[in-house]
């Protein structure tokens, strides 16, 4: 063991750009919390994980189509179409009924983007964002066909919709119940990719799509099973994103694939495919959530707060490269 | 610097280049004669490449002098030294796909060359004076390989090349392409430039160089006139010990027919049958292009067929997916390593296991301390050199990169095992442990189609060949009773 050690030399340049995310949040943490000492708030801190909510679900579906050497930007036709069809369904069929309806759609639209990119040939990430982009514009117009453009509002009393009003603002001690939700899918979803043989598949797939093809790896289902779980987990957002306010609108999930892939790539896998994992993504939804809330509280303009997103994101694709 | 020999052009001194932890080259001199072809071997790693690149200014070196036309070189970068008469002529080719032959060969100097019908004008008579035909307006993406190569011979020339550098330029040519090519560097000769050449097949070597250079481990063993040299000895100097012989002794265990392929037809395929027996080692010959890979592809369920009719131990299969194949108890080592064969950026461990995964799956779950003995075991049965079985597969060396795949399907251990190429590209002494592995697998009763464009090398392995040519079996012969000429006879058609 000692041996190992001092046979690996300190490089710092090396360690500061793997731990990069890491450093960036304590910085992050320590700078706020001395300009503006309510972020360290308990009130904050429920704010912090209600913020974390939505897009960690979606970040953590989109880690496997990253991995798997793949892009999906049709996350905010996904999330969108399926906030809208599950509110509009609790009338008719009730709560619970009307979640899984929606849980079951995202899965089944992440299938058909699969399917349809499996069909055109596309093997490469270039082509899936074209064609995702396409689905995008489709389900997002189902989506504003299905309620005539006009917002959803369902402002049932509380023992009509109880899980969901668990869902949006119920706490199980300190931690939210959506967050506690967050980590039992984070467990699950990291098991599944660390020690399964689809999941280590995933990372083949995305390494060398013709070598595991040939070495027997079903590449084709593969890709099949990352959009789905990209859809899947696009509808638990969805659904979380409407149980806070019971209110949505056909617009609901813009952004969410910018901030997702961000926040993926942010977290240190990298868009080649192949490399990264889930564990990697919580940092970069953490950093991308600590980011708005540090600009909120200092009052930043939102404007200026689209400049520094962006500006990440690129910072992050280029890191990735050096990364190589 | 004051006797300058005008007939050298280029010389190097004691030059030095070392990367972390490695000393790629140690104090290396050579001197090239104007107008002669000077041909450089030494195995994988003996830092051919890296010297190539630090004279075309891809690298700079650490110490020692290069000096070229008379001139000292200290610090250059690639497009300076090609306007200087240095071209490299790299072994991908570095042309342009989706633009013309006459573009490519003027690529980045359209303003100086006043419009395209000068371009295309110029292109013809550079291409006329090497004896191509090759039409300036085609698409570079059309060519063949040997076509894209003249072209970049002749982007070469258009710079007035003084000196042209070509690594491995036979990797991808028919032997017909490959005495065109040697026709066009003899001329080349006449001219007064001085050419480069470094390859691994050394009858090439004796065929076409004045002069060679052996290289070892970055250092300059020996550099001579090729009628001062044997083969045995030109490969002793290479691995640095005498090899006794180049292939191991050809192991006879043929036994009953194991898989019997009735027809294929594909675009390329015109009614393939064949039959693989138990223990056999079956080689293919045929001209690079001829349809060899597409045979085994088919079988493999890597390609799309018309028709595929193949029968395992008397029994029809049906085979459309690689991964069916594998149930069928086939194995397949890709003709290219790095695209098809690993996933360069993963580890040694995740290459070799690659395959095995699932078997060592239970409920779905990939049992970890197997994954690693399967590694362990490979790399120790293969001797695969690699600091652990975590190194990234991409800083392996071509042969024990090789290895890995070659470990990968040794671990299923199928019936049969396909090897495209396998010894492409690596260097003497690895290619030897390939061959015994081959021999070891059918010893153990399995059966080997091997593919490869190193004719003695299918003739001394193979119990059996057959000829291919423009997607048809044109002969079936005895390596041990028929001539190598007859069998290249029908393997040319």
């Amino acid at each position: 063991m000692t041996d190992q050690l001092r046979l690996k030399s300190f490089n710092l340049g090396k360690f500061v750009i793997e731990y990069l995310v890491f450093i960036a949040i304590v910085l992050l943490v320590i700078i706020t919390a001395i300009v503006e000492p309510r972020f360290l708030s308990a009130e904050n801190f429920t704010n912090l994980m209600r913020q974390f909510g939505p897009l960690s679900f979606v970040a953590l579906g989109m880690t496997f189509i990253i991995v798997g050497g793949f892009i999906d930007l049709s996350v905010p036709g996904m999330i969108s179409l399926v906030a809208i069809i599950s509110l509009s369904l609790v009338d008719t069929i009730g709560e619970i009924p009307a979640i899984l309806v929606g849980l079951a759609l995202g899965a089944a639209m992440g299938c058909l983007n699969g399917t349809i990119l499996i069909i055109s040939g596309a093997s490469t990430q270039a082509k899936a964002l074209f064609i995702t982009f396409g689905m995008s514009q489709v389900y997002g117009a189902l989506a504003l066909i299905h309620t005539d453009g006009t917002s959803m509002n369902r402002n049932l009393l509380e023992h009509e919709m109880p899980l969901t009003r668990v869902l949006g603002s119920g706490m199980l001690g300190p931690l939210s119940v959506s967050f506690v939700v967050f980590l039992f899918f984070l467990t699950v979803l990291y098991i599944f990719q660390t020690r399964t043989f689809l999941g280590r598949s995933i990372n083949y797939t995305g390494g060398n799509i013709v070598a595991a093809e040939l070495s027997g790896i079903p590449t084709k289902r593969i890709m099949i099973l990352i959009y789905a779980i990209c859809g899947f987990m696009a509808a638990v957002s969805a659904v979380v994103l409407f149980s806070r306010v019971s209110v949505t609108t056909p617009t609901v999930g813009m952004n969410y694939e910018r901030d997702a892939i961000m926040a993926v790539v942010v977290g240190g896998t990298s868009l080649l495919g192949g490399r990264g994992n889930v564990l990697r993504t919580v940092l970069g939804v953490s950093l991308v959530v600590l980011m708005s809330n540090c600009m909120n509280l200092m009052g930043v303009q939102s404007h200026l707060q689209e400049v520094v997103r962006g500006a990440i994101l690129v910072i992050a694709i280029w890191l990735d490269h050096r990364r190589q | 610097m004051d006797n300058i020999d005008n007939n050298i052009i280029l010389s190097v001194k004691n030059v030095g280049k070392s990367f972390p932890g490695v000393k790629a080259l140690d104090n290396v001199s050579i001197e090239c004669r104007r107008g002669s072809v000077h041909g450089v071997v030494g195995e994988n790693g003996a830092g051919k490449s890296t010297l190539m690149k630090i004279l075309s200014g891809v690298y700079t070196k650490d110490s020692g002098t290069v000096m070229f036309d008379g001139e000292t070189i200290e610090h250059t970068t690639p497009i300076q030294s090609i306007k200087k008469g240095l071209s490299i002529i790299y072994q991908e080719f570095n042309l342009v796909n989706t633009l013309t032959v006459g573009e490519n060969i003027y690529l980045g100097r359209f303003s100086e060359m006043k419009g395209m019908r000068n371009i295309h004008k110029k292109a013809r008579e550079l291409l006329d004076s090497i004896g191509s035909t090759i039409n300036t307006h085609r698409m570079v993406g059309d060519l063949s390989a040997a076509e894209k190569q003249m072209v970049e011979i002749t982007k070469a020339l258009s710079f007035d090349s003084k000196l042209i550098i070509m690594d491995e330029p036979s990797s991808s040519l028919t032997s017909d392409e490959l005495k065109q090519l040697f026709v066009i560097i003899g001329d080349l000769r006449e001219k007064g430039v001085t050419i480069i050449y470094i390859s691994h097949k050394l009858d090439e070597i004796f065929e076409l160089c004045d002069i060679v250079t052996i290289m070892r481990d970055g250092r300059v063993i020996d550099t001579k006139p090729t009628t001062d040299l044997d083969r045995s000895e030109m490969i002793a100097k290479m691995v640095g010990r005498e090899i006794e012989n180049e292939f191991p002794p050809r192991p006879h265990c043929v036994g009953e027919t194991i898989m019997e392929v009735k027809k294929i037809r594909t675009r390329k395929l015109n009614d393939i049958s064949f039959t693989l027996k138990k223990g056999e080692i079956l080689g293919f010959v045929g001209l690079v292009g001829a349809g060899r890979t597409e045979i085994i592809r088919a079988i493999y369920g890597a390609d799309k067929t018309k028709e595929l009719e193949i029968l395992i131990n008397g029994k029809p299969v049906n085979i459309k997916k690689p991964i069916q194949a594998m149930r069928e108890s086939i194995g397949l080592v890709p003709e290219d390593r790095k695209l098809e064969g690993l996933v360069l950026p993963f580890s040694v461990q995740s290459n070799i296991a690659m395959a095995s995964l699932k078997g060592i799956s239970k409920f779905g779950f990939v049992n970890a301390s197997k994954e690693k003995e399967i590694a362990d075991r490979q790399i120790k049965n293969l001797s695969v050199k690699t600091p652990s079985p975590h190194t990234k597969v991409v800083t392996l060396s071509g042969g024990n990169q090789q290895k890995c795949i070659m470990g990968r399907w040794l671990e299923i251990n199928p019936d049969i095992l396909i090897l495209d190429e396998p010894t492409r590209g690596i260097d003497v002494g690895t290619k030897y442990e390939i061959y015994l592995l081959i021999k070891e697998i059918a010893e153990k009763g399995g059966s080997v189609i091997m593919i490869s464009s190193e004719l003695p090398e299918v003739l001394s392995m193979s119990n059996r060949v057959l000829t291919i040519c423009e997607g048809r079996i044109t002969g079936e012969f005895n390596p041990e009773k028929d001539s190598a000429h007859d069998i290249m006879d029908a393997a040319i058609g």
